[in-house]
């Protein structure tokens, strides 16, 4: 009996995280639901008449599709980026013996901890300088330099995984060293190299500070940037709701991502390939 | 098809203790070839050089006659079968299998499928090859490790403690699958184990190493019967042979239990030695109260306190405590603790015919030839009775 009254407890325990965790979600979705004239004045969680006209506002706003536009091909080109070199760093950190390995670990390290905001000013003047201020590069690099730290390490952990046997069967049945690593450990390595690929894309998707500072204009702004500068669909209405809008539509790909790769994720692909 | 050479092959690691220390071994055109050791012993690397996933420190290795240390494994066309399989998890059996012949550009698809099946249908695989090796039982995973190795047309195989993972049955099994493969292909082999058993009943001739170091190479016979020291003799052989310090006494010889005139054939090797070490298999003892007395009287009895007994069905151990003299020496010591510890027990083990009826406890009467005994040096534990040299 006991242990049926611990897993009831987990469960009203699993029930109150999941409310306090999904509240602010459920209630963005409410409101942009909710027409822009009456939603202060209408009382109720719901919305009483249902509206898809914010989301037709936000599709109409040149503002918003280019925002999407931008934090699409930012986000996909510094994943691919910053994947294809770590899984290759992470690779020789995990298998191959060099000077400097541990160096090169802590500096990694530290990069992912330094403050962003202390390179807010500099990165502005440089980029200015530089002639990339307000560009997409102007946006991969930094994000690129923030991500790659932390792909190297979470990759390395899954390449550290892989038995190293796997790899010198390989060799012996005849493989280059390239094609053992092409066709024997990035297929093992691939659940991990997902997962870093995931992370990866939230963090450029979702990243706001570097975003708003680095862009004036829409040709390189992303999308939580932009929805500071959100107006609503003239310049009297409130643009909250529309804004509302704009959020769920810019976390439906990371839900979809998140569903879509779960499993992927949690499977392990190395189950069975040693011992019995 | 190769001979394989190893001229002084030295492994030694960052910290200069050598690993592998100047083996030199003939590996002919389709032997089976077994290194055994204790852990630790370089067995493994050894292997690993000869495959070439280790590099060689010093020393040449040759394979069919071409010197091959530079080569990388890929170009040495010889096959391994790893102590975990090493199966590629994300592979069905079917490409696991033909991999190493993927891996070559000059070979079509319907080539490689007539190898695969071949290779299957020989290890009774045919009905698994579309599975996911994780969906495979421990004996089956190791069947496709060796289909792996089969397809390749290399020159040699190599095992790595092949069988270590699997539970008692199914190594005997595995075993005679092994040598009934190699038996067939004919196929030059190097096969690592720590089971003396394995060693045994699988090689052409066998490997001892301790320490890096060769011990011994002879066939499972010679090594049993004419081991060239006690490491070698309380190695193989189980259980093993037991040690007994000796004093000579004159023309007589006392061990701790009984002492009796030395045979002739022993008295040259002996010479003046006033301490040695008698090594005694356990099968060499009988119990008298089964024994004719015309052989009774071609040996030596005496009579001990039987501790346990231990009934196997086939066979029974007696298990006979004595009280030990106090002699070592640094050498013995050594011995002593790579064979771990076992080897100078104040007891004797004596195997007796099921027939035998010693109880726990009881007094026993216990007859022994003693020129069949082997005398070790105390100091070096180098055999006396051996007329053979310890290297080859």
């Amino acid at each position: 009996m006991d242990g049926r009254k611990t897993s009831n407890w987990w469960t009203v325990w699993g029930l109150l995280i999941l409310a306090w965790a999904a509240f602010p979600l459920i209630w963005m979705v409410s409101l942009s639901f909710k027409s822009p004239d009456t939603f202060r004045t209408s009382s109720g969680f719901w919305p009483k008449d249902w509206t898809w006209d914010n989301y037709s506002t936000v599709f109409r706003d040149e503002l918003f599709t280019s925002a999407l536009r931008n934090s699409a091909g930012i986000a996909v080109i510094a994943t691919l980026l910053s994947v294809i070199i770590a899984m290759f760093a992470a690779y020789a950190i995990a298998r191959l013996e060099f000077r400097g390995k541990k160096l090169l670990l802590s500096m990694a390290l530290a990069i992912a901890m330094f403050p962003q905001a202390a390179l807010v000013g500099p990165l502005f003047n440089m980029w200015r300088g530089l002639g990339i201020y307000d560009t997409w590069i102007g946006l991969i690099i930094p994000y690129l330099t923030f991500a790659l730290p932390l792909s190297i390490w979470t990759m390395s952990a899954f390449f550290r995984q892989i038995p190293w046997e796997m790899e010198q069967a390989a060799q012996v049945d005849g493989a280059t060293p390239w094609q053992a690593f092409r066709k024997v450990i990035v297929p093992l390595a691939a659940p991990g190299v997902f997962t870093t690929a995931i992370l990866t894309f939230f963090f450029c998707w979702n990243e706001f500070l570097l975003a708003t500072s680095l862009t004036s204009t829409d040709r390189a702004r992303t999308v939580p940037a932009a929805l500071s500068f959100f107006t609503g669909a003239s310049q009297f209405e409130s643009p909250v709701t529309a804004i509302m809008a704009a959020s769920v539509v810019v976390t439906i790909p990371v839900v979809v991502l998140v569903l879509l790769f779960q499993r992927r994720i949690v499977a392990g692909l190395t189950s069975g390939a040693v011992k019995g | 098809m190769a001979e394989i050479t190893l001229k002084h092959i030295v492994k030694r690691y960052g910290d200069g203790f050598p690993a592998v220390n100047d083996v030199s071994l003939d590996i002919a055109d389709g032997e089976f070839m077994i290194l055994v050791g204790p852990s630790g012993c370089g067995k493994s690397t050894l292997l690993r050089m000869i495959v070439g996933l280790e590099d060689i420190t010093s020393g040449d290795l040759l394979i069919g006659g071409q010197r091959v240390n530079d080569k990388a494994p890929r170009d040495r066309n010889l096959a391994m079968v790893f102590q975990n399989y090493a199966l590629y998890p994300h592979l069905s059996v079917y490409e696991n299998i033909a991999f190493p012949l993927r891996l070559r550009k000059n070979m079509s698809d319907d080539e490689i499928r007539e190898k695969v099946e071949k290779a299957a249908e020989m290890l009774e695989l045919t009905e698994h090859l579309d599975r996911k090796p994780s969906n495979l039982s421990g004996g089956q995973r190791q069947r496709v490790a060796m289909g792996r190795a089969i397809v390749r047309d290399a020159d040699a195989f190599l095992f790595d403690e092949p069988l270590s993972n699997l539970d008692a049955k199914l190594r005997g099994q595995m075993r005679t699958e092994i040598l009934r493969m190699q038996r067939r292909l004919g196929i030059t082999t190097v096969y690592v184990t720590h089971d003396q058993t394995e060693a045994m009943t699988l090689g052409d001739r066998v490997a001892l190493l301790r320490k890096g170091e060769l011990q011994q190479v002879a066939s499972p016979r010679e090594l049993y019967e004419q081991p060239v020291n006690m490491f070698v003799a309380g190695f193989i052989g189980s259980p093993p042979m037991n040690f007994v310090p000796a004093r000579m006494d004159g023309a007589r010889m006392e061990l701790p239990f009984v002492s009796f005139e030395v045979p002739d054939q022993l008295r040259e090797p002996i010479g003046d030695r006033e301490w040695v070490i008698v090594g005694i298999r356990p099968e060499r003892f009988e119990d008298v109260a089964l024994m004719d007395s015309d052989k009774l009287g071609r040996g030596v009895e005496f009579e001990g306190k039987v501790d346990v007994v231990e009934w196997l069905g086939n066979e029974q151990y007696a298990y006979l405590p004595y009280d030990m003299p106090q002699i070592s020496s640094e050498g013995m010591q050594e011995i002593e603790s790579d064979l771990g510890g076992e080897t100078m027990q104040p007891q004797l083990v004596v195997a007796l015919d099921p027939a035998s009826r010693l109880d726990d406890g009881s007094t026993a009467k216990i007859w022994f030839d003693p020129t069949r005994l082997h005398v070790f040096d105390v100091a070096t534990g180098e055999n006396l009775t051996v007329a053979v040299p310890a290297t080859t």
